[in-house]
C-alpha cells in the first residue's frame, strides 16, 4: 500500500518523494519498512499462510529461505542475481513472471528487493510486533522563534512537534487555532458527547478560566463516562438481548453501568482490562469485578429450538477469542481458526492455544445464561453474609469461596442438557429434562464432592414424586431417595446423599403412580454437589443451613458473568481441523503467540495470566491499539488508519514515532490513565486548530492525515439525538438502570417466537441519553441504525460514517426531532421579535453567531411557513399536537428550528 | 517504460479505489480523474452558482451519492435481482423433487447408514421415512416435475432452471438464513443485496437501491442481519419497506406539513449548507446537500411505488393482491414495480414454511398446501408480468429457502406427532432461478431415490452466490472489500458459477 500510494501521489508531491527514493539508493534497505510491505502486498496472497504456491512462503523467515518445490531456495542471501525470486520478477514469459497474472513490480520495488538480497536478506520483525523502548520528540530548530506563520500559537505540547515535523516535510502549515466557541463545542462533544452548558461556555469565553480548566471540568463530568462508554460498548458488543433467532431479552445493563463508572473513575486501563477479562479470577473478587467479566458474556446465546448448545458454546468461545484480539491487539486472529494467518505471523495452533484460555468457563449456551451473578437486596445480603460468616469461621478459604460462589451464582452444577440415556424422560430442548412416571436418566461422569447433600433445581405440577438417585445405573447402590412436591416456580432443594468421593455416573429415576404415564411430573433443570458446609456438628448449623437454602431460592437482579470451571469439570482444548468443531485433533495447552511478548512463568495459565500478558508493558500492540483508537475517536482517523488492524496488512502509521511515543507515554507517564491520554490529545495545538479547509487543502490531504486542519466529523447516532434533546432542554440527566424505550414507529419489533413488546417509556425515560436506549439485536432502535450504529451482535471497532437520504428523513420527520425542534423554538421565542427568536434558536443550537445570510434564509422559511400555517388553521394543531395552543408563529418557528437541527454544522463536530 | 508502468499502476490503483471507500475515491479524483464537476450539482436548485462552486476541482458522482450507478467489470446478464426466500424452509419433497420410491418406503425405519454421523434439529432415535404428501406431474415442454400444491406454476415452468441438489451445512434457521444471504453462518458479513448495491449502485436515485419486503407475519429468524451491510458502509443495507405504517420509516412528512413547506425547509437547509461549504470546503457538506434533495424526491417516489391501488384490475387479479394487507402477493407485485423503477435488489421474505408437524399450520400436508397456495399464483404472475413488460430478461428471480426437509417424518421427543411433518435438512434441497442469462427449462442436479442426498450436480450456497454475482457482471473471486487486513468476498474462499443453468 505504502509504495503504491507514493507512486499515486507523485503528481502532487513528486519532488519530495522522488528525493526520498533517490537518497536511499546507497543506504541499507530496511526489511520492516521497505521489504515487508512489498512482500505483503504483492506476493503473500499466493506465497503465504494459506497458499504456498511452488512450496514457497514469505510469511515466516524459516519458510522464506527454505527449499521450495524446485529443490532450491528462492532467496539466496547475498546473491540477488542467483535468487529465483529476483529472476522471476524480470521474466518475460507471462507464465513464469511474478507476480503471476498481475502487473509487474515497479523498478523501485525490484531494485529494493535486489539490494536487500545482495545486502544479505536480513529478515526483520514487522514494526507492529516490536515496540521501541523510547522515542525522541522531534526537536524544532530554534524553538524560541518557532512560529508557524499561519498559526502563531500552534505549539502547545509535544504532540505538535511530531505533527509539525511531518507538516514541515510536506511544506504545509497548520491552521490558526479555533475560536473559543468553536473549540469549546468541539471539546465538549468529544469529551462528554454533549454541547457545553451555557455557563461553562460563557466562563470560558470571558476568560474566567483557562482551556485546561475547561478540559478538566469536562473530564470530571459524569457525562464523560456516558460518551466514552458508547465507544467501548461497541467493542464489547453490549446489547439488551441475546441475539439469534429468539433474541430474548438479557439483563446485563449492570455491565453497561460498570463501564460508565470505570471510565468516570478513570480506572487504569490495565486494571480495566484485567477486570473485564478475568475479574472472577482475582483474589476475592468484588461484585464490581465480577460484573466487569460480563464483557465476555455479551456474546450471543442461541435459544432457537433444535440448536446444539455445545456448538453455540464453542461459537461463544471463538467469539471471545476473536474479540479479545480485535479489542486489545488490533489483530484479526479469526483467520487462524482455519489455517495459518494469511499475512500476519500467527500459526494455526496459536489460535487454539489462545482459545484454550477461554474454553473453561461455566456458561454453556443455556437459556438461563447461568452463571448469573445475583445482586441481593440489602436484607437478603444480610442472610448471605450470615452464611458466609459461618463458613469463614468454621471452614477454610477454599470452602468460603465455594459457598460464596454458590450463593452468588449457583455454580458449578450439572445442567440438564448434559443428561443422557433418557427413558420416559426427555430433554425438552433448552430448558429442563421432563420426567414421566418411571422416568430415568444418567448424568455421566459426575463428581459428587463427597457431599452429604445433593441439590436439585426443579419445577413440578404434582405432589408425591419419589426420586431415587443411584450410583452408575438402575442396579447401582442407592445414594439418595426423597419425595418432591408441587412447585410452580423454579426451586432449589437440598436432599441427603450418601457420601462418595469419586467421579461416577449418576442415575436418577422418578416414580409417581398417582399420575398417568407420559405426563410431566417433574422438570429438572440442574443437579449440583458441593462440598459440605463446615461446622455441621456445631449447634446453630441447621439454622444457617436453612438460611443458605433460603438465599438460594431468593430472586434478585442478575447479571451474567464469567466463572471458571473447577478442576473436575475442566475441558481440554483441541485443534479444529480447518476450523470445524466437529473434527477435533491434537490437544493444546493455553498459550500466547510467539511473535508477541514473552510469557512470564509467574502468571497463572488462565484468563488472568492472559490479561496480564495483554497489559504487560512489553506487549507491542495493547497500548498502541488503545491510543490509536482514542485518537480515532477524536480526529476521525487513526494514526494507523486501519484501526481494526495493526499488523502486516495495515496501513503504515501516518506518524509512526507519535504513535509509539503516545503508547509509551500512556503506559509510563500516564500510568494507563485514559483521561490523561485524552487530555493530552485535546490539549495539543493540533487538536485546537480551525477545521476550515480549502478545495486545495482537500485535494492535497482529503483525509486530513497530516493534520493541517482541525477535525471535522459527523456526530455519532446517539450524539445526534442527545444533542437535539440537550439544546431543546428535553434531555434527562438520569443515569444507569435498565434500557429505556423512547418512542419508535409501531411495528418495528417483530421477532419469531418472541412476544416481547416495545413498551414506550414514560416521563423522563423518553428523553434519556442514547446509551440507555434498549438495544434488541435483531431490531435495534431504527434511527440509530440509520446513523450507522450497529446491532452489536459482534464486536464493532469502527462505525463507518455514511451520508444518506434516510438520515435526512430521520432528523426531518422523526417525532423525536419535531418535539425537540418545538421545544427549542418555544424556549427561544421572543414575542413580536422574529429575528431575535430565530437568532436565539440558532445560537443555542450551534453556539455560533448567526450570519446575515443564515438569518435571511431562515426568516424566509419562517415567512413561508407562517403563510401556510395561517392559511390552514388545522395545520399547526396537528403539527404541534403536544401543544395546547399552537399558534401559526410557533408552528413556523418550530419548522425553522427543525431546519437548524438539520444543518450540516449541527450534525457535525467542527 | 517507467512512465508506462506508473500509468498502469495508477490506473490499477484507481480501479481499486473505485471499489474502495468513498474517501479513497476522493483521493484518486483529486488527481484529476473523471467525475462530475461541482457546479453541475447546483444547476437544479440554483441557477446562479456562487463563485466558490466554480472551482475546477472535480468529484466523482459517488462522493456525493454513494448509490450512484457503477458498471460491473464484466458484461452483466441482468440489472436487477428479485430474491424470493421462503423462511422456515419449504419441503422440496412436496413441491419439486419428486421421489416415487419414497412412497414405497413410507413408514419404514430410516436406514441407520443414513443417520450415522448426522445431526438433526429435532429428530431423535430412528425416524420413519415418509412418502411425498403431494401428487406430482411433469409439466411444460421441459417436462420438469411439479406437485399439485402449485397448480399455477406449470404456466411458467419452462422459464425456470431448477437446482435439485443444493446443500448447506447449517440446519438451524437463524444461522442457515445468514449463510444463505451473507455466505457465512456467523454474523458480521454483508448480505448479497448489500454486495450488489455496493458494486452497482442504484438505477433510480429516488428509491433505495436494496429493498426488503416481508410477509407471513414475521421477519426472518436471523433478524435484520440477513439484509445487513456487515462491514460495508451502512448505506448499502437493505431498506425494509412495510405494508403497514410508513412504507419506509420516517418517509411521511409530519402531520400538518405540506410538500411545499418541506421543500422550503430543505431549500433553507441547503442554502445554509452551501454557505458552510464555502467556508469549510468539506466534500461531505456537498454530499449532504445532495442527500437532502434525494430525501425530498424519495418522499414522493417511495409512497408512489409502494402503492398498488392504482394498478389495473387485471394485474391485481393476476397476482391475487389484497391491498392494505401484508401479503406475499402484494410483495410480488411491488417487486415488479420496484425493478421496473430501477431498484437493484428486491428481497422478499415469506415466513411460515417450517413444517415440523407440531401444529396444523406447520403440517406437511395441510399447512404446506396453504403456504403454497399463497405463493403459487403470485410467483407465476410475477414471471409472466415481467415477461410481458420485457423486464424478465433484465431481471434475475431466485427462489428458495435456507435448507430443505428430511425424507423422514419428524418424531420430536421420540414420539409420534400431532401432524405430519419433516425436520430440517441441509443435505439436498431445491432452488430455482429464472430470468436473464438463465437456461429456460433446465434442471440441474439429482438426488438419491429418497431425496436424502444429492448424487449429481450438487451445488453449494457459495455456488449459488457465485452464479448470482456472475449474472450481475462480477467475478465472485475478484469482487472484494478490504476489511481488517483481508480482502473479503461474498463467497469466502469457495464457490463456482453453476454454468449448467446459464443460457
Amino acid at each position: 500500500m505504502n509504495l503504491v500510494k507514493h507512486v499515486l501521489l507523485w503528481g502532487v508531491l513528486s519532488t519530495a518523494i522522488l528525493l526520498g527514493f533517490s537518497c536511499q539508493d546507497s543506504k541499507r534497505v530496511d526489511f520492516s519498512t521497505q521489504i515487508k510491505p512489498i512482500l505483503n502486498n504483492k506476493c503473500i496472497t499466493c506465497h503465504g499462510g494459506v497458499k504456498k504456491n511452488g512450496g514457497f512462503s514469505l510469511l515466516f523467515e524459516e519458510e522464506a529461505f527454505a527449499k521450495t518445490e524446485s529443490g532450491q531456495p528462492a532467496i539466496i542471501r547475498g546473491n540477488a542475481s542467483g535468487s529465483e525470486l529476483i529472476k522471476r520478477l524480470h521474466e518475460d514469459d507471462p507464465e513464469l513472471r511474478m507476480p503471476y497474472e498481475k502487473p509487474k513490480l515497479s523498478n523501485e520495488e525490484i531494485d529494493l528487493l535486489t539490494r536487500w538480497i545482495d545486502q544479505g536478506a536480513e529478515w526483520g520483525e514487522h514494526w507492529a510486533y516490536s515496540l521501541p523502548a523510547e522515542v525522541d520528540v522531534p526537536s524544532i530548530a530554534n524553538e524560541a522563534s518557532f512560529v508557524p506563520e499561519s498559526s502563531p500559537s500552534f505549539l502547545k505540547n509535544d504532540i505538535d512537534r511530531f505533527i509539525w515535523a511531518r507538516l514541515e516535510s510536506e511544506a504545509l502549515e497548520p491552521n490558526p487555532q479555533a475560536e473559543k466557541n468553536i473549540i469549546a463545542r468541539r471539546l465538549a462533544l468529544d469529551i462528554t458527547g454533549l454541547p457545553p452548558s451555557q455557563e461553562l461556555l460563557q466562563d470560558f469565553e470571558n476568560e474566567r478560566f483557562t482551556y485546561e480548566t475547561l478540559v478538566d471540568t469536562l473530564l470530571a463530568q459524569k457525562t464523560y463516562g456516558e460518551k466514552w462508554a458508547t465507544w467501548w460498548l461497541d467493542l464489547a458488543r453490549y446489547a439488551d438481548s441475546k441475539g439469534y433467532e429468539k433474541d430474548m431479552g438479557r439483563s446485563i445493563w449492570k455491565y453497561r453501568d460498570w463501564v460508565i463508572d470505570a471510565l468516570n473513575t478513570d480506572l487504569a486501563y490495565d486494571q480495566f482490562t484485567i477486570e473485564q477479562l478475568a475479574g472472577d479470577l482475582l483474589p476475592e473478587p468484588s461484585a464490581d469485578q465480577l460484573i466487569a467479566t460480563a464483557f465476555h458474556r455479551n456474546t450471543m446465546n442461541n435459544d432457537e429450538g433444535g440448536t446444539d448448545d455445545e456448538e453455540y458454546r464453542i461459537a461463544t468461545v471463538i467469539d471471545r477469542t476473536n474479540t479479545t484480539f480485535e479489542v486489545w491487539q488490533s489483530t484479526t486472529i479469526g483467520c487462524v481458526q482455519c489455517h495459518g494467518h494469511p499475512y500476519d505471523p500467527f500459526k494455526h495452533e496459536d489460535y487454539y492455544r489462545l482459545m484454550a484460555f477461554f474454553n473453561n468457563t461455566r456458561d454453556e449456551d443455556t437459556p438461563s445464561e447461568s452463571p448469573v451473578l445475583k445482586l441481593y437486596a440489602n436484607e437478603q445480603q444480610k442472610t448471605v453474609d450470615q452464611v458466609l460468616d459461618w463458613v469463614g469461621q468454621y471452614g477454610n478459604e477454599e470452602q468460603h469461596k465455594i459457598y460464596k460462589d454458590f450463593l452468588q451464582f449457583t455454580e458449578p452444577v450439572y445442567k440438564s442438557h448434559f443428561f443422557k440415556e433418557f427413558q420416559n424422560s426427555v430433554y425438552d430442548d433448552h430448558a429442563s429434562v421432563v420426567f414421566w412416571d418411571d422416568g430415568n436418566l444418567i448424568i455421566e461422569d459426575a463428581y459428587t464432592n463427597n457431599s452429604s447433600y445433593v441439590y436439585l433445581n426443579y419445577r413440578s405440577h404434582y405432589n408425591g414424586t419419589k426420586v431415587t438417585i443411584r450410583e452408575k445405573d438402575a442396579n447401582g447402590p442407592v445414594l439418595a431417595q426423597f419425595t418432591i412436591n408441587k412447585a410452580s416456580e423454579n426451586t432449589t432443594a437440598q436432599f441427603a446423599l450418601k457420601n462418595i468421593d469419586r467421579k461416577t455416573d449418576i442415575y436418577i429415576e422418578t416414580q409417581n403412580d398417582a399420575v398417568a404415564p407420559e405426563v410431566n411430573i417433574l422438570n429438572l433443570y440442574w443437579v449440583g454437589f458441593i462440598q459440605d458446609m463446615p461446622g455441621m456438628e456445631r449447634s446453630g448449623w441447621s439454622k444457617i443451613n436453612s438460611a443458605f437454602i433460603k438465599a438460594l431460592n431468593t430472586t434478585a437482579e442478575t447479571v451474567p458473568i464469567l466463572a471458571e470451571n473447577p478442576e473436575y469439570m475442566r475441558r481440554t482444548t483441541q485443534l479444529f481441523d480447518r476450523g470445524s468443531w466437529l473434527t477435533q485433533t491434537d490437544t493444546v495447552q493455553p498459550g500466547t503467540p510467539e511473535t508477541l511478548n514473552a510469557w512470564n512463568p509467574d502468571w497463572p495459565e488462565n484468563r488472568l495470566g492472559l490479561s496480564k500478558w495483554i497489559v504487560d508493558k512489553r506487549n507491542p500492540l495493547t497500548a498502541r491499539t488503545l491510543v490509536n483508537r482514542v485518537w480515532h475517536q477524536i480526529f476521525g482517523r487513526g494514526l494507523v488508519a486501519t484501526i481494526e488492524d495493526i499488523g502486516s496488512q495495515s496501513e503504515p502509521p501516518s506518524h509512526p514515532a507519535l504513535l509509539d511515543w503516545l503508547a509509551l507515554r500512556f503506559m509510563n507517564e500516564h500510568q494507563w490513565s485514559v483521561k490523561n491520554l485524552i487530555k493530552e490529545i485535546v490539549s495539543s495545538g493540533t487538536y485546537r486548530q480551525r477545521s476550515e479547509g480549502t478545495p486545495e487543502a482537500y485535494q492535497i490531504d482529503p483525509e486530513n492525515e497530516l493534520y493541517a486542519r482541525g477535525p471535522r466529523i459527523r456526530l455519532g447516532a446517539e450524539q445526534i439525538r442527545d444533542q437535539a434533546l440537550a439544546v431543546s432542554g428535553l434531555l434527562s440527566t438520569k443515569m444507569y438502570g435498565p434500557g429505556v424505550m423512547p418512542p419508535q414507529p409501531d411495528g418495528v419489533w417483530k421477532t419469531v417466537y418472541n412476544s416481547a413488546q416495545w413498551i414506550e417509556s414514560k416521563g423522563e425515560d423518553r428523553y434519556r441519553r442514547g446509551i440507555y436506549t434498549y438495544l434488541k439485536r435483531t431490531s435495534p432502535y431504527p434511527s440509530f441504525l440509520t446513523f450507522d450504529a450497529g446491532s452489536r451482535e459482534v464486536c464493532t471497532i469502527r462505525r463507518t460514517i455514511t451520508n444518506t437520504p434516510l438520515q435526512a428523513l430521520v432528523t426531518l420527520n422523526d417525532p423525536v426531532y419535531i418535539e425537540a425542534s418545538y421545544q427549542l423554538a418555544k424556549n427561544n421565542y421572543i414575542l413580536n421579535n422574529i429575528d431575535l427568536s430565530i437568532t436565539k434558536s440558532y445560537e443555542k443550537a450551534t453556539l455560533k453567531k448567526i450570519t446575515p445570510t443564515r438569518l435571511k434564509v431562515l426568516k424566509e422559511l419562517y415567512r413561508n411557513s407562517l403563510l401556510e400555517f395561517s392559511k390552514n388553521n388545522e395545520a399547526p394543531k396537528v403539527f404541534l399536537s403536544f401543544e395546547k395552543q399552537p399558534t401559526p408563529e410557533l408552528g413556523a418557528l418550530t419548522l425553522v428550528a427543525n431546519a437548524i437541527m438539520n444543518l450540516d454544522e449541527f450534525l457535525t463536530k467542527a | 517504460m517507467k512512465d508506462n508502468l506508473e500509468r498502469l499502476i495508477r490506473e490499477k490503483q484507481v480501479r481499486e479505489a473505485q471499489a474502495q471507500t468513498r474517501r479513497h475515491f476522493i483521493k484518486s479524483c483529486a488527481q484529476g480523474m473523471g467525475g462530475l464537476a461541482l457546479s453541475s450539482i447546483f444547476m437544479g436548485c440554483d441557477p446562479k452558482p456562487s463563485t466558490n462552486t466554480k472551482s475546477t476541482m472535480a468529484f466523482s458522482e459517488r462522493d456525493l451519492n454513494p448509490l450512484a450507478t457503477l458498471s460491473p467489470p464484466f458484461s452483466p446478464k441482468v440489472k436487477s435481482v428479485i430474491y424470493l426466500h421462503m423462511a422456515g424452509a419449504p419441503s422440496q419433497l412436496e413441491m419439486f423433487d419428486y421421489k416415487p420410491q419414497l412412497h414405497k418406503y413410507h413408514g419404514q425405519d430410516c436406514p441407520q447408514s443414513l443417520l450415522e454421523g448426522k445431526k438433526f434439529a429435532f429428530i431423535k432415535g430412528t425416524p420413519k421415512l415418509m412418502g411425498p404428501q403431494a401428487e406430482f406431474k411433469q409439466e411444460g415442454e421441459s417436462g420438469n416435475w411439479v406437485s399439485n400444491f402449485l397448480p399455477h406454476f406449470k404456466s411458467v415452468i419452462d422459464e425456470v432452471a431448477f437446482l435439485k441438489a443444493v446443500h448447506t451445512d447449517q440446519f438451524n434457521h437463524g444461522p442457515a438464513q445468514l449463510f444463505m444471504h451473507t455466505g457465512s453462518a456467523r454474523l458480521g458479513r454483508p448480505s448479497i443485496g448489500a454486495w450488489a448495491t455496493y458494486g452497482l449502485g442504484s438505477e433510480n436515485q429516488n428509491l433505495p437501491g436494496f429493498v426488503v419486503l416481508t410477509s407471513g407475519g414475521n421477519t426472518p429468524d436471523a433478524g435484520k442481519s440477513v439484509w445487513g451491510s456487515g462491514f460495508l458502509p451502512s448505506v448499502y443495507q437493505g431498506v425494509q419497506c412495510r405494508s403497514e405504517g410508513d412504507p419506509v420509516l420516517y418517509i411521511e412528512d409530519p402531520d400538518g406539513i405540506t410538500r411545499n413547506l418541506k421543500k422550503s425547509t430543505i431549500d433553507a437547509i441547503n442554502q445554509i449548507n452551501k454557505e458552510e461549504y464555502a467556508k469549510y470546503a468539506d466534500p461531505e457538506i456537498l454530499a449532504r446537500i445532495n442527500q437532502y434533495e434525494m430525501a425530498y424526491r424519495m418522499q414522493i417516489a417511495v409512497p408512489e411505488v409502494m402503492n398498488i391501488n392504482n394498478e389495473p384490475e387485471n394485474i391485481k387479479q393476476m397476482y391475487g393482491v389484497e391491498p392494505g394487507k401484508e401479503s406475499f402477493a402484494n410483495n410480488c407485485l411491488l417487486a415488479r414495480k420496484l425493478v421496473e423503477d430501477g431498484v437493484r435488489f428486491v428481497q422478499l421474505f415469506d415466513w411460515g414454511w417450517d413444517t415440523h408437524g407440531n401444529i396444523r399450520e406447520g403440517s406437511i400436508d395441510l399447512g404446506l398446501r396453504n403456504k403454497c397456495r399463497e405463493i403459487d399464483r403470485p410467483i407465476a404472475a410475477l414471471i409472466l408480468d415481467l415477461k410481458q413488460r420485457g423486464l424478465l430478461e433484465d431481471t434475475l428471480i431466485v427462489w428458495g429457502g435456507e435448507f430443505g426437509r428430511t425424507p423422514m417424518q419428524e418424531n420430536r421427543g421420540n414420539k409420534e406427532m400431532a401432524y405430519k411433518g419433516r425436520d430440517h435438512h441441509g443435505d439436498a434441497f431445491t432452488m430455482w432461478m429464472a430470468g436473464g442469462g438463465i437456461k429456460k427449462g433446465a434442471a440441474h442436479g439429482k438426488t438419491d431415490d429418497i431425496g436424502f442426498s444429492g448424487i449429481e450436480g450438487r451445488v453449494s450456497v457459495h455456488d449459488v452466490h457465485a452464479t448470482i454475482l456472475h449474472l450481475l457482471g462480477f467475478d465472485h473471486e475478484q469482487f472484494t472489500y478490504a476489511f481488517q487486513g483481508r480482502n473479503f468476498r461474498l463467497t469466502d474462499v469457495e464457490g463456482e458459477v453453476i454454468k449448467e443453468i446459464l443460457s
